[in-house]
């Protein structure tokens, strides 16, 4: 099999770069094999990929050595319009990428580009519909469509003018799991059927370790490239299965969770079984904020049909839903924001004040920031409730004290979610609120962002998290509510929560049963 | 959802260039309020969603403004009925020709007519049209930065407090121009050739459309020309304004496309 | 004035197989085009002008078209602008350009939603820090694309557009040359003070649009036959009664927004310039 891809000795420094993004990366892709690029924040992933339709270093500028070739055309000799034909570039947020309104004139734009003639035009738009499974969407607006469809209609207009090659930036950062399940199924379609070759970087390793054939794995500039099995289990970080393997010494560590089942399933099952489960915590004080017979909508759906929930001191309650169900809903009414249409809402007995009783952090984090250093950012918190102290404490807690002089765009998503988590904490109200706090979040930042939370909670205050990811819930709830319908169908602790429920079920549920929530836990009670 | 079979945009160009010109020969109250009656038909036929519909509001509003404006600057000078009646014609064809782009702006897709337009100007035209397609998601931004800084304790009230609204609105433009500007070079943006996706067919009623329209032009400037007809009722001394019955029937020329079919929903 | 967006990178020495850089597409315009560009800037100055100039083809335009001339002048205006517009795309303008143009024409149809305050409106606090930012050429064609796209939003046409678009770009362009001095206060001090400046400018030009309209004798009329001075003198009496109250909102406005804003706005515009490696000259 011939090379779709190829890297000989690159060597990039961005032009305000200190070091090298990529070092002497020497990597060959097989025409139809789907590889994974993994690897830290920074670590390089992202500058590959945009290596290898030119974008670096024509778009970017910088200093580049070495050649990378694609299809046979090398990268410095053909600007990246060029290369439209041979390889497809998809960014991570595919609605700021489109350029018309609708979707069928969308994926036609690349080809009109190219000078294709009408027919073969008609004849690919048709085809490139079918095989992302459009066709119902051919006429609708761009800005209608949900976040699966709008990344399936990018690559669809990515692929529509005819290339072999295609490159994804975090395809699934920003969805939700069902749609991240569409496009990883339309992503291997296209690889198994019809013989494309993928190469794609990514973050929530749970999602796409079981589908990919190769492993590019990401240090520091530096890349290795193997078996996903490999690699990923070398990894500091992975999907919770391969955690465990690691923690246990299982060679090779598993990485989805049949594997994990069949490697359990040989390794001391009974032991494991007679343990019970120790929960997160249930703790318990106060109320802290407290909803009665809510209604609420969004737009013109009603989206909250009589809700009752109450928050307690050293609480952390997670809601989960899928997109819709109106959890963002429910933090903002929460927040004092969001008027209800019906019911009350009480904050330590009061109605709540927005940024004094209660503090949300947005799902865009990026909605917060506009000072020049991180420090300033949660001193613009702190002036504003008229204290004149400093923002060490807020960044300590976080795990960030050494950004406080950085400026906040240059670092990257998950250390921008941090500390904008720093800035709302920074009010010191009782109840602090996170929605969808891990779109696009790297392991570290997670990880950091797990541990303020749950410290946050046991110093006494309570923590409501709005989310999708179930490994986020199963490591820091000690309370999980699952809302469909306007309504609350699913509240208690989320070892039952979470274990009575085939979609929001983590990856150590699957593997071992209800209460089984976190790769610690398991390995903790294993030895 | 969009008819395939819809008329072409260059018809349109003719119908709204043509009305447009009737518009500027003539300040006859009756021709142009005809002529308002006539876009509002059309505009009712064909529009092509609601945004569309609503900007057409909008339009209707400006024409009105402009009227009551153009008619007010009688007052810099001496107000007698001559000059008001002046002003107010004045101001009566400029709301006209306003009204008139609406309805052309109610029916046409700007990407469409960007897709058309000469390769010079099809960058600049793309921009224009990428400036209407992202405005509502800026107008939803601005909403959604000043929600988050509430709810961290910062009210945008007074100049001092601006910069905590402008600035994440402003880096998040930016953001997404860097991607829009990634996407459209890794698309093939600026490599020469360009052709065109399903062009629209030239159809029999768009045709007419369009024929019919340089009619109504021409039949004016006919009487534009030749002065067989009225085209500026005299002000001083104030006269009823003619009718001429030929001059009303190329006005009654230009309401074709209501009349050759609605556009299917 | 050169208009010059390069797009990437510094040529640098070819070591080979070592470091290898490729310079973009560059919009240069050479000597011959500046003349053009200059011509044609000129040419719709005198078009904004031409109640002063050309007194007897005024008087005649005034006895057999008098309602007619602002639109044949609009015409004209609009042919002005196109060939503007041919000028400054000649080379292409790349996807960068174009997708800021997007973005920031964006902001200024955002901003002219709320409406004007007595001739304040915030849309020129964008072509005045984008200019400041990305330099005269990008300043002049975010002015033009903004209004024409806002005046689509905003059911704002008419005749005036070409000039509303023309002078909205000499803003932007304006704001390109600038001096930038050696502190952010500098900086900013030029800026708020152009601001102040343009938000007259920007009215004493656009006002001529509908001045010739009072043709009734009056000392703030338009006088056909009176020659250049006398219209000058006439004009500026017209406009110290009406626009000078709405445009010293304006320029106020400017200066308030240039200052409260200003050097975070320019500091992004900056940084997101250099991350997209769009050097402006």
């Amino acid at each position: 099999m011939s090379d779709a891809l190829s890297f000989e000795g690159v060597t990039f420094t961005y032009p305000d770069g200190a070091r090298p993004a990529l070092d002497a990366v020497d990597l060959a892709i097989d025409e139809g094999s789907f590889a994974l690029a993994v690897g830290p924040t920074g670590s390089g992933k992202s500058t590959l990929l945009r290596a290898a339709n030119g974008l670096v270093p024509q778009f970017t500028g910088g200093t580049f050595a070495g050649r990378v070739c694609v299809d046979g055309r090398d990268t410095l000799a053909h600007a990246p319009r060029r290369l439209a034909d041979v390889v497809a570039f998809v960014p991570q947020d595919p609605g700021a990428s489109f350029v018309l309104d609708r979707v069928e004139d969308e994926l036609a734009y690349g080809m009109e580009n190219l000078g294709v003639d009408p027919a073969h035009m008609r004849r690919r738009v048709e085809e490139t519909l079918d095989l992302l499974d459009l066709a119902d969407l051919r006429d609708r607006s761009v800005r209608t469509l949900s976040g699966g469809e709008r990344q399936r209609v990018a690559i669809g207009a990515a692929l529509a003018a005819g290339p072999r090659i295609l490159v994804l930036d975090e395809p699934t950062s920003q969805l939700d799991p069902q749609g991240a399940e569409d496009v990883m199924a339309a992503l291997q379609r296209l690889v198994h059927d019809h013989g494309l070759t993928v190469l794609l970087a990514e973050h929530r390793l749970e999602r796409v370790a079981g589908w990919v054939d190769v492993a590019i794995g990401f240090d520091r500039g530096r890349v290795r490239s193997g078996t996903p099995a490999d690699v990923i289990g070398h990894l500091a970080a992975g999907p919770p299965v391969t955690r465990l393997g690691r923690m246990l010494g299982w060679d090779p560590p598993p990485l989805t969770v049949r594997a994990a089942r069949a490697a359990a399933a040989s390794a001391t099952p009974a032991r494991l079984r007679s343990v019970a489960p120790a929960g997160n915590g249930d703790a318990r004080g106060s109320v802290v904020a407290e909803v009665h017979g809510l209604h609420a909508s969004y737009g013109e759906t009603t989206v909250l049909r009589g809700l009752d929930l109450d928050v307690h001191e050293g609480e952390v309650l997670v809601v989960m839903g899928r997109n819709g169900a109106g959890k963002s809903t429910l933090l903002r009414v929460l927040a004092g924001i969001h008027e209800p249409a019906a019911g009350h809402v009480r904050v330590l007995g009061t109605r709540p004040r927005p940024g004094v009783d209660v503090a949300l952090c947005p799902q865009e984090a990026d909605e917060l920031l506009f000072n020049d250093s991180v420090e300033h950012e949660v001193r613009a918190t702190l002036a504003a409730r008229g204290e004149a102290g400093g923002a060490g404490p807020w960044l300590a807690a976080l795990g960030i004290a050494g950004l406080a002089a950085h400026h906040p765009r240059d670092l990257s998503a998950g250390q921008r979610l941090l500390v904008a988590t720093a800035a709302v904490a920074a009010t010191e109200a009782p109840l602090l609120a996170l929605d969808e706090p891990t779109r696009g979040l790297d392991p570290g930042s997670k990880d950091r962002l797990v541990g303020f939370v749950r410290a946050h909670a046991i110093a006494g205050r309570a923590a409501i998290v709005a989310t999708h990811d179930v490994e986020l819930a199963a490591a820091v709830a000690t309370r999980v509510m699952i809302l469909a319908g306007g309504e609350v169908i699913a509240d208690g602790d989320p070892g039952s929560v979470l274990g009575d429920s085939r979609v929001f079920a983590p990856q150590m549920t699957r593997v071992f049963g209800p209460g089984w929530l976190t790769p610690e836990q398991v390995a903790e009670a294993l030895t | 959802m969009i008819d395939r079979r819809s008329v072409h945009p260059m018809a349109w160009i003719a119908w709204a260039t043509s009305a447009g010109f009737v518009a500027f020969l003539t300040t006859d109250p009756v021709y142009l309020l005809l002529l308002w009656a006539v876009s509002w038909f059309v505009y009712a036929s064909h529009r092509v969603d609601a945004d569309h519909a609503r900007s057409f509001r909008l339009f209707l509003t400006g024409a009105a403004v402009a009227v009551a404006l153009r008619t007010a600057l009688v007052f810099f000078g001496t107000v007698n009925a001559a000059n008001t009646t002046f002003s107010f014609l004045e101001g009566l064809r400029l709301g006209t020709i306003l009204v008139i782009f609406g309805t052309f702006n109610a029916v046409t897709d700007p990407f469409g007519l960007v897709r058309m337009a000469p390769r010079h100007f099809h960058e600049p035209a793309l921009a224009a049209a990428l400036a209407l397609s992202i405005a509502p998601r800026t107008v939803a931004g601005v909403g959604r930065v000043r929600d988050a800084q509430r709810m961290r304790g910062i009210r945008i009230r007074g100049a001092r407090a601006l910069p905590a609204l402008a600035v994440p609105v402003l880096e998040r433009g930016m953001e997404e121009a860097h991607t829009l500007a990634e996407s459209m070079d890794s698309r093939g943006h600026g490599a020469g050739r360009r052709s065109r996706y399903r062009p629209q067919p030239w159809t029999g009623r768009a045709l007419l459309i369009a024929v019919t329209a340089v009619g109504a032009a021409a039949t004016f400037l006919a009487a534009s020309v030749g002065g067989w007809a009225v085209l500026h009722p005299q002000s001083s001394p104030i006269v009823w304004p003619e009718a001429d019955p030929l001059l009303l029937a190329a006005v009654g020329l230009l309401a074709t496309p209501g009349l050759v079919g609605r556009r299917e929903a | 004035m050169t208009t010059r967006l390069e797009l990437g990178l510094e040529p640098r020495s070819a070591r080979p197989r070592e470091a290898q850089t490729r310079e973009r597409r560059t919009v240069l315009v050479p000597g011959m085009r500046i003349a053009l560009l200059v011509v044609a800037n000129v040419i719709g100055l005198l078009a904004f002008l031409w109640p002063f100039l050309l007194p007897s083809v005024a008087e005649h335009v005034a006895e057999n078209h008098q309602g007619d001339g602002p639109w044949i002048v609009a015409a004209l205006g609009a042919i002005l602008l196109a060939l503007l517009f041919l000028e400054l795309g000649r080379g292409g303008l790349g996807p960068k350009t174009v997708a800021l143009l997007g973005v920031l024409g964006a902001a200024m149809v955002a901003l002219r939603l709320p409406g004007f305050v007595a001739g304040f409106s915030a849309l020129f606090i964008v072509v005045l820090v984008a200019g400041n930012s990305f330099g005269p050429g990008f300043g002049f064609l975010l002015g033009c694309i903004g209004m024409f796209a806002s005046g689509i939003f905003v059911g704002g046409l008419g005749p005036w557009l070409p000039f509303e678009m023309v002078a909205v770009g000499w803003v932007g362009a304006g704001a390109g040359l600038l001096p930038r001095g050696r502190s952010w206060r500098t900086r900013i001090a030029w800026l708020a003070a152009y601001g102040f400046a343009s938000g007259y400018l920007y009215g004493l030009v656009m006002e001529l649009w509908f001045w010739p309209f009072l043709t009734d004798g009056s000392a703030l009329a338009w006088d056909p036959g009176g020659g250049a001075w006398i219209n000058v003198r006439h004009y500026f009496g017209f406009y110290a009664v009406d626009g000078l109250a709405w445009d010293t909102f304006r320029a106020v406005g400017n200066v308030v927004l240039v200052v409260a804003i200003g050097r975070p706005v320019l500091a992004a515009l900056d940084r997101a310039a250099r991350r997209m490696q769009l050097r402006v000259v």
